[in-house]
């Protein structure tokens, strides 16, 4: 069974609140680097929700952009790996990122124009009792490895492997990343665009939509809406 | 000159044009030019006193090793997109720019790897086992001149051409040149 | 009949012993300043354990600034290597008068600035206990390397390279390794006769001998040519602003050349003086590679501005906030490399009296390969730290870790250095030989006349 994922980010709905980063940290077992390390540009978050402010006459406005992995279908940071550690999986059309063969060349990290890949700096601790939360459906990526969102691929697998044990296609809407679960407005959506009548490719049909710096040609699956303002738009 | 030893003249001389005589006094025995040499701490030109009209072939065998290492480095990205046809980045399994790249760099380490051993073949270097005439006063500035003669007449003669033409220290040994 | 007599005959033993005085006599100093390149060398690798047993955390690296100091000596070194080899051969190729003593020194520095810097890349791994991941062979984990990744063609680049320099500093020493062998005794005597090979030089011998080394020099230019390409490729392969460029590759190879001679000159100034060679490396050889130098200088200003101007003149943001960045916080860095790579050398190199002067030449040597590392800092480092999406731009800088790599790593190409001068013979003694035999001037007679037989070049072919 073939699937596209997709993600469509609305950020005119984005109030840029974090949760769906608190969801993914919790889900997918991301360790906290802490203020220090924070500061050095070492977070492990796989989501991160950049702030722009813009000066528009006498108000200035933020603009949120959460930024998740565009599971690129041209995606730059596979064809540099040397390890085939991140590869593109066909069933799923997503990027893929095989932690045990990862050697931490990080040059999938510099290829990635949008800069979504965290690497493991060092070894991480859950202090008792943080241990008792880890998500058992994945593992814990061991120091010196690349990492990055996997639009929770345990939650896609869960979700396809019911639908089979069941004998039928998969539901709209029933797999779902902790992050699109979470948001409060519900400005991330996630779904199947194979499959025609999901919300997702209604979305995309949505005249507001852009892809992050398109011009790149990465052809992301994780694209976004904005109402355009100003002159001619 | 391949095989067991065989009886060899040899004399030590001070300066290019006594050695140059001797070589002449040696052909005019007669001795084949293929038999008489020099060792020499300085490479001569070819003529000065002796030469050596045989052609140097291993160049060839170079070429082609350098063949052979462009189908090594062109057969491993092949293999690779055969047995490993993992799609990255929606870029065509069978990807050129590597396989030039590989293929050349093998080619090239494959010609250098050959040129050494050719090289070594062809000057008959590391043969340790072979009795090698030779005469470490060189290194102090003699030029020796040598040549394979057949023992009993031919051999004294040839030593009285040597030291006529003002050799030293003009002996002969079983050895190979 | 006249003797004409040669000058290399006369003086054979002593020449000898005037260029080897390097393995003749180990002075105390020799013990100290071997003793003190250890133990920084073995500083480096100490922090390079700690490095491995901690994380990758206790260097300056962070996100985006995912490659530092390491891939910068990685580049330097590699560009440091290029010229030795690549003068070496282009010398020996167009049969220069002057080369012979510059040879071997300038083939050693090739394999020792490419074994310090081929250790860079595996040491920069996330787990470098890892680094056979990337080598092709059938094993039960299923891996196999990916070939279009750059990094890949970097191994097998680096690898020929190192194997093709290997091969040729060797295949030159042969001849020298004889002369060694007919004049030590002991320990030297038996390593000398198994590494010589039983060269002896017979006619034959030295005319396929002389075939040989011409076929290395002409096979190792291509070589070396591509491997700084290779280098380069590894940036410009990368969609990053600033790296993804096609001048890259001669700009790189141009680069590496500049370091490189600077890099020989440096090293041939330390000969001289360490191990009083004032008879050989003259102050012709010295002004004749500072006029190499400045060539150098002139063509990697022509590289950079070509560079620079086009992204300077059309502004395509994302390459104009890396360019603005030289302006802001990599100001002094621009800086450093703009005065040492050209400013600087410039002028003082079109001074003969610059060029003519060891030690005047010396410094502007030392000055270029520092801005060299700053060019190759300036290469790796704003291009990633001014990428793409300004809310993750972040400044780097080295940590105490990697700064000890700075250190260590020139200990440890010094170290190689002064151990290779002590066990094989540094200068290229039978080369020497052949200029001075070549160029003696003979008596015919009661007359003087030049010698002519350099003319006769080439034999053997």
């Amino acid at each position: 069974m073939k699937h596209k994922w997709a993600m469509v980010i609305d950020m005119d709905r984005c109030t840029g609140c974090g949760a769906c980063v608190v969801a993914c940290v919790a889900e997918n077992n991301i360790p906290t680097a802490g203020e220090e390390e924070a500061g050095k540009g070492r977070l492990m978050q796989w989501l991160r929700v950049s702030r722009y402010w813009k000066k528009e006459g006498a108000e200035t406005r933020a603009i949120f952009v959460p930024t998740p992995c565009m599971h690129c279908e041209k995606a730059p940071c596979e064809i540099v790996c040397p390890v085939y550690a991140t590869y593109h999986d066909e069933d799923d059309q997503l990027n893929a990122m095989v932690y045990n063969r990862c050697i931490g060349t990080r040059y999938c990290a510099n290829n990635c124009p949008y800069s979504v890949r965290v690497f493991n700096w060092w070894d991480h601790k859950w202090e008792k009792p943080l241990d008792e939360q880890l998500n058992p459906d994945l593992s814990v990526r061991s120091r010196g490895v690349m990492e990055k969102c996997t639009y929770c691929i345990q939650r896609i697998r869960r979700g396809k492997e019911t639908a089979l044990k069941e004998g039928r296609k998969i539901r709209d809407g029933e797999v779902m990343p902790a992050c699109a679960q979470t948001c409060p407005p519900g400005a991330i959506q996630f779904g199947d665009l194979l499959d025609p009548v999901s919300a997702i490719s209604r979305m995309v049909k949505d005249p507001r939509l852009f892809k992050l710096m398109e011009h790149k040609g990465t052809e992301p699956s994780t694209v976004y809406l904005k109402k355009q303002r100003g002159p001619g738009r | 000159m391949s095989g067991g030893s065989r009886t060899v003249i040899i004399g030590l001389f001070d300066a290019v044009e006594s050695a140059g005589a001797a070589a002449q006094a040696l052909r005019a025995l007669p001795i084949p030019a293929a038999d008489v040499t020099t060792i020499s701490s300085v490479a001569l030109p070819d003529g000065a006193v002796v030469s050596d009209p045989r052609p140097i072939r291993f160049p060839w065998a170079v070429a082609v090793f350098w063949f052979v290492g462009a189908a090594a480095g062109a057969g491993l990205t092949l293999y690779s997109y055969l047995v490993y046809p993992l799609v990255t980045a929606g870029k065509p399994i069978a990807s050129v720019p590597p396989t030039i790249i590989v293929t050349y760099e093998t080619a090239m380490l494959a010609a250098l790897l050959a040129t050494l051993v050719a090289g070594f073949l062809s000057i008959g270097l590391a043969r340790f086992w072979k009795r090698k005439v030779f005469d470490p006063r060189i290194h102090e500035g003699k030029i020796a001149v040598c040549a394979y003669v057949t023992p009993g007449d031919q051999a004294r003669r040839a030593a009285g051409a040597l030291s006529g033409a003002g050799g030293t220290d003009v002996r002969i040994e079983e050895g190979v040149l | 009949m006249s003797e004409r007599h040669h000058l290399a005959r006369h003086e054979e033993g002593k020449l000898y012993e005037e260029l080897s005085r390097s393995n003749l006599v180990t002075t105390k100093s020799w013990y100290l300043a071997a003793g003190i390149l250890l133990a920084v060398t073995a500083g480096a690798v100490g922090a390079f354990l700690y490095m491995m047993a901690t994380g990758l955390g206790v260097t300056g690296l962070s996100r985006p600034v995912m490659w530092g100091t390491m891939i910068i000596l990685f580049v330097f070194w590699i560009g440091v290597s290029h010229s030795g080899t690549l003068i070496s051969a282009i010398l020996r190729i167009t049969q220069a008068g002057w080369r012979a003593p510059v040879l071997r020194g300038a083939e050693a520095m090739t394999v020792f600035a490419l074994m310090v810097g081929g250790l860079f890349p595996l040491m920069h791994l996330g787990r470098n206990w890892r680094f056979y991941y990337m080598i092709p062979y059938p094993n039960e984990r299923m891996l196999w390397p990916n070939f279009r990744s750059p990094l890949l063609w970097d191994m097998v680049a680096i690898s020929t390279y190192l194997t093709g320099s290997i091969l040729f500093l060797y295949f030159g020493m042969i001849p020298d390794l004889a002369i060694a062998r007919d004049h030590s005794t002991g320990w030297r005597k038996k390593l000398y006769t198994i590494l010589a090979a039983g060269f002896r030089g017979t006619h034959s011998e030295w005319r396929r001998y002389r075939v040989a080394s011409t076929l290395f020099a002409v096979l190792i230019i291509p070589v070396a040519v591509s491997v700084h390409s290779i280098v380069s490729w590894d940036f410009a392969m990368a969609m990053v602003p600033g790296w993804h460029s096609t001048i890259f590759a001669p700009y790189f190879v141009a680069g590496a050349i500049y370091s490189g001679i600077a890099g020989v000159i440096t090293v041939m100034a330390f000969l001289r003086r360490v191990f009083r060679l004032e008879n050989f490396l003259t102050v012709q050889h010295f002004d004749n590679l500072g006029k190499l130098l400045l060539t150098m200088t002139l063509i990697w200003g022509y590289f950079y501005f070509a560079e620079f101007l086009t992204t300077w003149y059309s502004r395509l943001p994302e390459d104009w906030a890396l360019v603005s960045s030289y302006g802001g916080h990599f100001l002094p860095l621009f800086l450093l490399m703009l005065t040492c790579n050209f400013l600087l050398p410039l002028p003082a190199l079109c001074l003969s009296r610059v060029r003519r002067s060891v030690p005047a030449l010396f410094a502007v040597s030392l000055v270029v390969n520092i801005g060299m590392f700053a060019e190759r800092a300036l290469i790796v480092v704003p291009s990633l730290a001014r990428r793409n999406d300004p809310s993750i731009w972040l400044n780097y800088f080295p940590t105490w870790v990697e700064m000890s790599y700075i250190v260590g790593s020139v200990a440890m190409f010094s170290l190689l250095y002064v151990l290779f001068s002590k066990i094989l013979p540094v200068m290229a003694i039978s080369d020497i030989k052949e200029h001075l035999f070549r160029t003696t001037d003979r008596s015919i007679g009661a007359a003087t006349v030049a010698s002519v037989a350099q003319e006769e070049e080439g034999e053997g072919k």
